[in-house]
């Protein structure tokens, strides 16, 4: 028989159960319900990690598929300090590799924190040195990291990336919201020993790469403006140069050279006055290039006839009580050798003719004093008063180039209109924009401003034009074989401590087109300050003339004597 | 009758336990060849970068001038030929037009 517990003992045991269960409700209540959130937070911090991901940056590349721009995917390599059982001695390690001072990594390893740097976007080989060593609380994930393989090459309309992949300069960022890779957050799930547990199907979203851009640059172009405007910098030590190359029918670009150049791959320890795109962020006074439009507006205008005589006043003239001089005693003249001399006398009687509203109006109308619109960041309007504020001089002084600001944009862009006909088109440098399946999704096409002169007056000025180049100041632009057109011009810069025009610092440029009679090419070339003899037609014209020749014969144009070699192989 | 049925029955499990391994076998093949296709990719765009870097025209200025001692023609000496209907009797290449270096100075005579 067994015993039968007493009432008692059984109200014992019947309240002892109940409390027990009443602590385990209470402690179920308070853990699911009362401190629920907080808790399920608490755990998803623990067993979930948020990640993101990005595309890849999508390439750059010129006119015939050659890259300029690509990202490549690099190691980067992370510590977890909580897991570092010695910090020092990890860190001489990896100083080993990364060849990054031990002590500089031993102080980022020490940190209280879960995860940190210790190097980004490093080289795929010191990634692999890295994995073979397996060092606990280290670890290497990859990144994308923007190469830039032809190094200074066209830096300075290309810009740069971040480290982050965001675009900051140039077209990376003009075009960062096309070329930027799909951000995409996933959130991941952690195991007990704290790995990751990629989630089904996670390979199939990998986020969509950015999209690629074809510029209308040719790589062979741009190498042969930069090697020239190189040289021609160094050797004339001026302070920097630029040189434009555009195709006048469509105002594609063929080249845009700055220089000192920088190379987009090291940029960390550059300022921005390096990599600032002097081509049309920068303005400066054009001097005599200014008279092309002058001369384009007073025949349009009928103001004057390439046969028109005027008097140089034997090289001095009174205008608004201040003298204006020109280079030589000159007497009278025709308007085509006004253009031809460089007569800043006769520019300005021919501004004078024009006056000052129609003078502002053809200004306006060759694109000074506004923005060409290029795709490019940073661009500047320049300097174009109103007529209102002008003094007694400007009228004169405007029409030899100065009281007014200009890019080489700008002046290279009015020129070209006059290559063009008379038509001024907008200068661009991205043709097309291709998803990654080389999808086309925007495509550029030349774009008409506005008709700025007459085919008549366009064609008059290019006579006028090339007589600078075989009679005038602009000979040694000569190219054999070619008929060229363009300008000299030789500016005094304002000189900053005393405010008055500086008998020491001058810009020497040349703007032209070749061939003159069927342009391919316009062009100008800018060296700012350059030292010693600093006439356009010394230091400018023979850089036009050189890089010229070198384009057109990549391009294949024929010249003028091609038949009479046709005829001359015949005899050998 | 009875027997057939059974060994039919075995046989289908059999093919339903095969076809599981075997899905199982594939999916690994699969993660295998999408790691490979990542790792061929990657190394691809590396060797994209490296032929663009070489086939840069600076450096193959500084390889045809510094390494095979050529100079680039100087002003006039570059002629462009172009083939009529009476050919000349030389070989010349089936295009419109052909360059043609007249005579190559080693100074930069125009300087």
């Amino acid at each position: 028989m067994t015993a039968v517990p007493s009432r008692g003992r059984r109200y014992v045991m019947l309240l002892l159960l109940l409390c027990g269960f009443s602590i385990i409700l209470f402690r179920l209540v308070t853990l699911q319900v009362l401190q629920a959130a907080e808790l399920t937070a608490k755990a998803d911090r623990q067993h979930q990690k948020t990640v993101s991901f990005e595309g890849a940056r999508g390439m750059v590349s010129d006119r015939h598929g050659k890259v300029l721009a690509m990202n490549v995917e690099v190691p980067s390599v992370f510590g977890v300090p909580t897991l570092l059982e010695s910090p020092s001695t990890v860190a001489r390690h990896l100083s080993q590799v990364l060849h990054i001072r031990s002590g500089e990594l031993e102080r980022k390893l020490r940190q209280d924190k879960s995860f940190v740097w210790l190097a980004r976007k490093v080289e795929p080989e010191q990634g692999r040195r890295l994995e073979q060593l397996s060092l606990d609380g280290i670890g290497v994930v990859m990144e994308g990291r923007r190469f830039y393989p032809k190094g200074p090459l066209l830096a300075h309309v290309l810009g740069f990336s971040g480290m982050d992949g965001q675009g900051l300069e140039g077209l990376e960022r003009r075009y960062d919201s096309h070329l930027h890779g799909e951000k995409r957050v996933t959130v991941l799930q952690r195991d007990a020993l704290g790995s990751t547990v990629f989630p089904k199907g996670l390979a199939e979203q990998v986020p969509t790469p950015g999209h690629a851009l074809t510029l209308t640059v040719d790589e062979v172009i741009q190498y042969i403006a930069e090697k020239e405007l190189d040289e021609a910098v160094t050797h004339t030590h001026a302070k920097s140069g630029t040189i434009i190359v555009m195709e006048p029918q469509s105002g594609a670009i063929l080249a845009m050279a700055v220089s000192p150049r920088f190379d987009p791959n090291v940029v960390a320890a550059l300022t921005p006055d390096r990599w600032r795109n002097r081509a049309l962020t920068d303005t400066y006074e054009p001097g005599s290039t200014m008279k092309v439009v002058v001369a384009a507006a007073a025949l349009e205008e009928k103001v004057m006839t390439p046969g028109s005589m005027i008097f140089g006043e034997n090289g001095r003239m009174v205008v608004a009580n201040t003298t204006i001089h020109d280079h030589d005693k000159l007497g009278w003249m025709t308007f085509s050798e006004v253009i031809q001399k460089s007569s800043n006398i006769g520019a300005a009687k021919t501004g004078m003719a024009l006056g000052e509203q129609r003078l502002y109006r053809y200004l306006q109308a060759f694109g000074f004093g506004q923005r060409t619109e290029i795709d490019l960041p940073g661009e500047v309007s320049g300097l174009l008063k109103d007529p209102k504020d002008w003094g007694g001089r400007s009228l004169a002084s405007i029409s030899m180039g100065q009281e007014v600001g200009v890019t080489p944009l700008q002046m290279v862009s009015a020129v070209a209109t006059l290559a063009n006909g008379g038509v001024m088109m907008k200068p661009y440098v991205v043709s097309e924009v291709r998803d990654q399946k080389g999808r086309l999704l925007k495509e550029v096409l030349p774009q008409v401003k506005r008709r700025v002169v007459s085919p008549d007056t366009a064609r008059t000025m290019m006579t006028v034009l090339e007589g600078v180049v075989t009679r005038g100041t602009g000979a040694k632009a000569a190219i054999p074989g070619f008929r060229v057109a363009g300008k000299t011009g030789t500016a005094q810069k304002i000189d900053s401590r005393t405010g008055a025009y500086s008998s020491t610092q001058f810009v020497g440029s040349f703007v032209g087109y070749v061939p003159a009679e069927s342009p391919r090419l316009a062009m100008i070339v800018v060296l700012d300050e350059p030292q010693g003899e600093a006439w356009g037609g010394a230091v400018a014209a023979p850089v036009f003339g050189r890089v010229g020749e070198q384009v057109l014969n990549y391009l294949g144009v024929s010249r003028e004597d091609t038949v009479k070699v046709a005829l001359a192989m015949k005899d050998y | 009758m009875k027997a057939l049925t059974i060994v039919a029955g075995v046989l289908l499990v059999f093919v339903f336990v095969w076809e599981r391994v075997d899905v199982v076998r594939v999916g690994y093949q699969i993660e295998r060849l999408k790691v490979q296709k990542v790792l061929l990719e990657r190394e691809r765009d590396q060797l994209q970068v490296k032929f663009s870097a070489l086939t840069a025209p600076e450096r193959i200025a500084k390889v045809a001038t510094e390494k095979l001692g050529l100079v680039p023609p100087q002003q006039g000496q570059v002629l462009m030929v172009h083939q009529q209907g009476e050919a000349p009797s030389l070989s010349l290449p089936p295009v419109e037009q052909i360059r043609l270096a007249r005579h190559v100075s080693t100074g930069r005579g125009n300087e």
